[in-house]
């Protein structure tokens, strides 16, 4: 049962995600990207938007916590 | 004769026989009925039934090309949700789920707006049975909510059609405007089923108080129905494009700190329904297609993940984020039809979800639309981040359960199973959802340059999640309400109104303690010059009462 422990489970994912990230990252620079917008051309362009809306959501989510967290029983009251 | 029958009358006329049929037989008659109303799927186009009632031509049967593909997956989605309901021994449920599939067919080969007035108002109050067989006080208060919200929808809609058949004298389903009132009317009404944003808030208020099946059912039909009535009467609507953008972006958000995974879910739902509105709004043949090949591919990989968190909810009793993980143990199966329906929602390649994506993205690209191409671009990262990462996350791993659950039912194995190969073998060959679409357009989703950057967007979002979880930057799950746009009339509208009419009932209670007293007055002053004996209460005879109402009776009938 020990290659089903969790913690070991998530090291390898890890791994293989940033293995096939820099994959990704190294076949751009091996052929020419067409996008419908030339910025979006850039090397790397939708690995950088990805990375950083990924993370933009979770902090602004966390954020908005504090406007639109209620208690679990906010309408029975 | 079949072909004159209406598609999903069938299943509404065997959902009425259930109660008579044994419970063994019950789930194979609600197959079958199914099966019968999908024969309907082989007329062909045209014109199959019109009833001319109160001067009104009604059109009850038509069938054209953006109606077969609605009438090919609702027939799917239906089959899916009696064999993932097939232990259940609710026949309160069964009968409103059969009855529900069977109006949003129907609705969908309504050629008229009165005809489809009828079967929009069938789907609110079938719908509403599944919501209360949620058999909890949320339920019931959740259902009467949604009620209300429903058949209000098919009230604008009714009025719209009024007012289109006084101004125009016309009543059959046409492409509308904004310009014209009863287009703004119907609009709305359409509006409000397929959640636009602040009309949202039945969706999530409702869906997930209902039962482990009934979810499944709700969403596959209602939403999916009020896009295909978008996609029929306000193609190329520019207004669309914004809602839409804005439908797939701000769910992202509410489903980000959103503990119930079913709510997660159902804002994930909206997100969804966002990238068809856009591309309802855009108008063009490629965007149709898209909207309605993303309609279809949707309404599965929906239904599955609902049905792995509704096996969730059937063997572990909730579907908290803050009490689950660790089930991948214990259901290994339900677990990676789960992690199918998440990569197919968040568009991986070889998924249904990417070859439906990428006809939406093409037609904005090739329209130059920069700002709404990026918006819907990074809301595909927030769908990876909710329905991709965190609904499987959270249920089946996150950390170690300490106390065991089984795996889910056999038939709920089955039908998710169903689902999750529907979504591999529509990603892996495309070709077949795109001969079915409204328009025919050679389009090729499989072009490196796109493969590379989707997945270069999905798996740098992927590793932006474990960066942040190593990092202890991502938020953990708390117990808690999250506000959506159901506040307005659940809190503030009940805060402002109550003590508003308590304030008017102390008024007219005053009002009527002073008017009583006068009377009273006035009545005692009269009996001074009155005979007492006048004021004598009687009550009527029997033959007096027969009498009365002789006389009354040949009242009515000399009137009449």
């Amino acid at each position: 049962m020990k290659k089903n422990d969790l913690k070991s489970m998530g090291k390898s994912f890890t791994k293989y995600i940033l293995i096939i990230g820099v994959l990704l990252i190294f076949l751009d620079f091996t052929f020419h990207r067409h996008e419908y917008f030339s910025f979006a051309e850039i090397y790397g362009f939708p690995a950088f938007f990805g990375f950083v809306s990924f993370v933009f959501i979770v902090i602004l989510g966390k954020w908005l916590r504090k406007f639109l967290m209620r208690k679990e029983d906010y309408y029975d009251q | 004769m079949i072909s004159s029958f209406i598609p999903g009358l069938i299943m509404i006329i065997t959902s009425f026989l259930l109660p008579t049929i044994p419970q063994y037989f019950r789930h194979p008659a609600m197959l079958l009925s199914v099966g019968l109303s999908a024969l309907s799927l082989f007329n062909g186009y045209g014109t199959f039934l019109e009833w001319d009632i109160l001067g009104l031509n009604l059109i009850l049967y038509q069938s054209d090309s953006l109606t077969l593909p609605f009438a090919i997956i609702f027939h799917i989605a239906a089959i899916l949700v009696i064999i993932f309901s097939w232990h259940s021994k609710n026949l309160m449920e069964h009968m409103a789920t059969l009855a529900y599939a069977g109006s949003a067919i129907g609705a969908l080969h309504a050629g008229d707006f009165f005809s489809l007035f009828i079967w929009w108002e069938a789907t609110a109050l079938t719908s509403v049975f599944i919501v209360f067989a949620g058999n909890t006080n949320a339920a019931k208060d959740a259902a009467m909510r949604y009620l209300i919200i429903q058949v209000s929808s098919g009230v604008l809609l009714l009025i719209g059609a009024c007012l289109m058949l006084y101004q125009t004298g016309n009543h059959n389903l046409a492409v509308l405007d904004l310009k014209t009132n009863f287009g703004i009317f119907i609009f709305i009404a359409f509006g409000i089923k397929a959640a636009f944003p602040l009309l949202n808030g039945w969706l999530q208020d409702s869906y997930p108080e209902s039962s482990v099946t009934g979810t499944v059912a709700l969403s596959a039909f209602t939403t999916k129905l009020a896009i295909y009535a978008l996609a029929r009467t306000f193609p190329g609507t520019d207004s669309l494009i914004w809602i839409g953008a804005i439908m797939t972006a701000f769910p992202v958000f509410f489903a980000v700190i959103e503990n119930d995974l079913r709510r997660v879910l159902s804002f994930s739902l909206n997100n969804q329904l966002g990238f068809m509105v856009v591309g309802i709004g855009i108008g063009t043949e490629l965007s149709l297609n898209g909207t309605v090949a993303h309609a279809f591919v949707h309404i599965i990989y929906k239904a599955l993940l609902f049905m792995s968190m509704g096996a969730v909810l059937y063997r572990a009793g909730t579907t908290k984020a803050s009490e689950l993980g660790g089930l991948y143990k214990y259901m290994p199966f339900t677990t990676i039809f789960c992690i199918i329906g998440a990569m197919s929602i968040s568009a991986f390649p070889l998924f249904s979800g990417f070859v439906a994506k990428s006809l939406i993205m093409s037609s904005l690209g090739g329209m130059g639309m920069v700002l709404i191409y990026f918006i819907l671009f990074f809301a595909s990262a927030g769908v990876l981040e909710h329905s991709g990462i965190k609904i499987p996350y959270f249920a089946f791993f996150a950390h170690e359960r300490k106390n065991k659950v089984k795996e889910a039912p056999i038939n709920m194995l089955i039908s998710m199973g169903i689902a999750a190969f529907l979504c591999i073998a529509i990603g892996v060959f495309p070709k077949y959802l795109y001969q079915i679409l409204p328009y025919a357009v050679e389009y090729q989703p499989y072009t490196l340059d796109h493969v590379i950057s989707q997945l270069q967007l999905l798996v740098f979002a992927i590793i932006a999640f474990l960066f942040l979880v190593k990092f202890k930057l991502y938020p953990s799950e708390i117990r808690s309400t999250v506000l959506n746009s159901d506040w307005f009339y659940r809190k503030m509208l009940p805060g402002i109104g109550k003590p508003l009419f308590k304030k008017i009932g102390l008024l007219t209670d005053s009002l009527y303690k002073n008017l009583g007293l006068s009377f009273k007055q006035v009545l005692s002053k009269s009996y001074k010059f009155s005979n007492l004996s006048y004021i004598k209460v009687t009550t009527p005879s029997f033959a007096g009462t027969i009498l009365i109402s002789i006389l009354f009776i040949m009242l009515v009938i000399v009137l009449v």
